[in-house]
């Protein structure tokens, strides 16, 4: 059952540079370069490239946020959430009545767990946030849900009573995880997640998040540049290089039979735990080899 | 064992705890505070007018009228049986009840700062003596009653011109930073204009067309002074809004006045705290070289700048020159204590010189 969620059509983020004496547009960086997916629900979507190929800016555009950082953007094509029902939302064209369902519907995880929380805020106050504007819950219902989400990211009620900074990078990126599921998301951006963590503690958050899209059936756009986290955690993979997405498809059959040059170079660039040893035997399996013959 | 639970230090408290242990400042901040409450009830403790009046029965509170603003504080001396035209004079009321059933209770120190020689007993250019503690200026005037009134008034052109100062810089600022673009733009040049106004040159030109007062020279200063806060608000919104969680904040459909006020507002706001202190020195400074100038207050207003031009006028009547000095020095000294507290405790970088 193929049941696509999120369908993303000719999408294309240009930001326009500007310069000389009367900072006229010079020139354009398209970060994002007719861009087509078809996320299917349900499914973890690995998109991974260098930096720079846009990847953090497509889920950007997703969560439609870049006009505010950058009010000279132009984002072009279309963002369609549920495509498949009569309930479709046009995330680029949105009309105020799906405002709410598309912000409590689609969530992000950011990179950087030190600057994604509110230093000012209690953890609690925090994760009940988009609670606040997106549900219409009693207070009651609010703390419990609180309490229960700490609880699945595997933190404890008492906990909310505390600011950010007084927790780890990996309980941080829970508390940031915890927030992103409280109002029952179906599509959760998580733009490398883990790259700000500890190796420990990245085996820790992923596998978190893997169980939580096994229990309330998330589709996760997991945004890295980490290969190895990307074979772990996604069943699809979406390679991006200079904006476009050169292949899409199965994670093990893009693993196993790369198809464009660009990925086989990335593939390659893994690094081997054992280099040293990896060259030894090559030469031991030759030497093998040319004995049998 | 019983299990505690232990409730987070907001950082505002951990600051404020910090402020607290850095003892100048702190004490700086208990003694001014302390001051300037006690110089909003100044009419009680210097003051030529009774606190409480028994005359033939009846009782009567001259000094509190003068605290209460709604009330008359006009007291004819006929009201008291004394026979002089005009205002009741409390201090010969005390001595010609010497041996009577009326009685009167003066304040600690029983001159104001209007009455000059026109009153018999003043005198002019008097010493520091056990009457008049600082001595009495060019027209009879108490100088120590004149210097603890323009004390009040001078902390309190300060703290209302910073407040206004910060409210305007602070919105316009932040507006700028949060919404970039033209608005921004166009913001930037007119402040660029602006700050080019010649501000000691326009309140000259006006306070020789009208008698400069309190608001009005609150709001000529208020017209140029917001402009150095935008600098500060712009960038800090600037570096705010692109932190991850003002994104997730949009992300989680949270509108803009809640963002600036819940999100950015609040951590954006340390340069400008720890500006305020010297932002007051800054006003009060302005005040005294007005005054000192001659285009400050209207003429009876006790200041500290008029006391000091009288005194350098006459500059062999020392008392006039030291004590506005030294009270300025004081002051000026307390308040900077509590600004080097206040931006030590903001400071996230944990150095212990001021221990």
């Amino acid at each position: 059952m193929s049941d696509t969620i999120l369908q993303i059509k000719k999408l294309n983020v240009v930001f326009p540079v500007f310069g000389g004496i009367f900072q006229h547009e010079v020139s354009q960086v398209h970060a994002v370069n007719n861009v087509d997916l078809d996320i299917i629900s349900g499914k973890t979507i690995g998109i991974v490239g260098e930096s720079g190929s846009g990847k953090s800016t497509l889920g950007k555009a997703i969560i439609n946020v870049l006009k505010f950082t950058a009010p000279d953007v132009r984002v072009n094509g279309d963002i369609i959430l549920y495509p498949q029902t009569d309930n479709a939302i046009n995330v680029l064209k949105i009309k105020p009545s799906q405002v709410k369902l598309y912000r409590s519907d689609v969530q992000m995880i950011f990179q950087d767990p030190y600057s994604s929380l509110n230093p000012r805020m209690l953890v609690g106050d925090i994760i009940k946030e988009p609670l606040n504007i997106n549900t219409s819950l009693s207070t009651m219902e609010k703390q419990d849900r609180v309490a229960w989400l700490l609880n699945k990211v595997g933190l404890n009620n008492e906990q909310a009573n505390r600011y950010p900074h007084e927790f780890s990078g990996g309980q941080r990126q829970r508390i940031a995880i915890a927030r992103a599921l409280a109002t029952n998301p179906k599509v959760v951006i998580a733009d490398e997640p883990v790259s700000a963590l500890d190796v420990s503690i990245q085996a820790q958050v992923i596998n978190l998040m893997m169980d939580l899209q096994e229990e309330f059936n998330l589709t996760i756009l997991f945004i890295a540049h980490d290969l190895s986290v990307v074979k772990h955690i996604s069943t699809e993979i979406a390679v991006m290089y200079l904006g476009e997405v050169v292949e899409y498809g199965n994670t093990e059959l893009v693993f196993s039979d790369p198809q464009h040059d660009y990925t086989k170079t990335l593939l390659e660039s893994i690094p081997h735990p054992d280099p040293v040893g990896r060259e030894k035997r090559k030469e031991e399996r030759l030497k093998l080899e040319r004995f049998s013959m | 064992m019983t299990q505690q639970i232990i409730k987070s230090e907001s950082i505002n408290h951990k600051r404020w705890r910090k402020f607290k242990s850095l003892k100048r400042g702190y004490y700086s901040f208990i003694l001014i505070i302390t001051l300037y409450i006690l110089s909003l009830f100044l009419p009680l403790f210097i003051n030529s007018k009774a606190l409480v009046v028994q005359y033939e029965g009846d009782y009567y509170f001259p000094a509190f009228s003068e605290v209460i603003p709604w009330v008359s504080t006009y007291y004819d001396g006929n009201m008291f049986g004394q026979d002089i035209p005009g205002a009741a004079n409390f201090r010969q009321l005390q001595k010609s009840w010497d041996d009577s059933d009326n009685w009167l209770i003066m304040p600690i120190y029983p001159f104001n700062t209007f009455e000059d020689i026109t009153n018999n007993e003043n005198r002019m250019y008097e010493p520091p003596s056990t009457t008049h503690w600082l001595g009495t200026d060019n027209t009879g005037r108490d100088v120590l009653a004149r210097m603890c009134y323009a004390f009040n008034i001078s902390i309190s052109f300060a703290f209302v011109l910073t407040v206004l100062n910060f409210i305007i810089g602070i919105s316009i600022g932040g507006a700028m930073g949060y919404f970039g673009g033209k608005f921004d733009l166009f913001f930037q040049r007119f402040i660029e204009i602006w700050s080019s106004l010649p501000l000691l040159f326009v309140v000259i030109i006006i306070s020789s067309i009208i008698q400069p007062s309190f608001a009005l020279l609150i709001f000529i200063y208020t017209m140029v002074n917001w402009i150095f806060l935008t600098y500060y608000m712009r960038a800090e919104f600037y570096r705010e809004k692109s932190k991850d969680y003002v994104s997730a904040a949009i992300s989680m459909g949270q509108s803009d006045t809640k963002i600036i006020f819940k999100h950015i507002l609040p951590n954006s706001l340390i340069p400008v705290i720890t500006y305020f202190p010297f932002s007051m020195v800054g006003g009060i400074l302005v005040l005294v070289s007005l005054d000192f100038l001659g285009f400050g207050l209207p003429p009876p207003t006790p200041s500290w700048g008029q006391i000091l031009y009288v005194g350098l006028s006459n500059i062999t009547k020392w008392w006039m020159v030291f004590s506005p000095i030294m009270a300025q020095f004081f002051t000026l000294l307390c308040i900077v204590f509590i600004g080097e507290g206040l931006r030590e405790a903001f400071d996230p970088k944990i150095y212990s010189r001021l221990r």
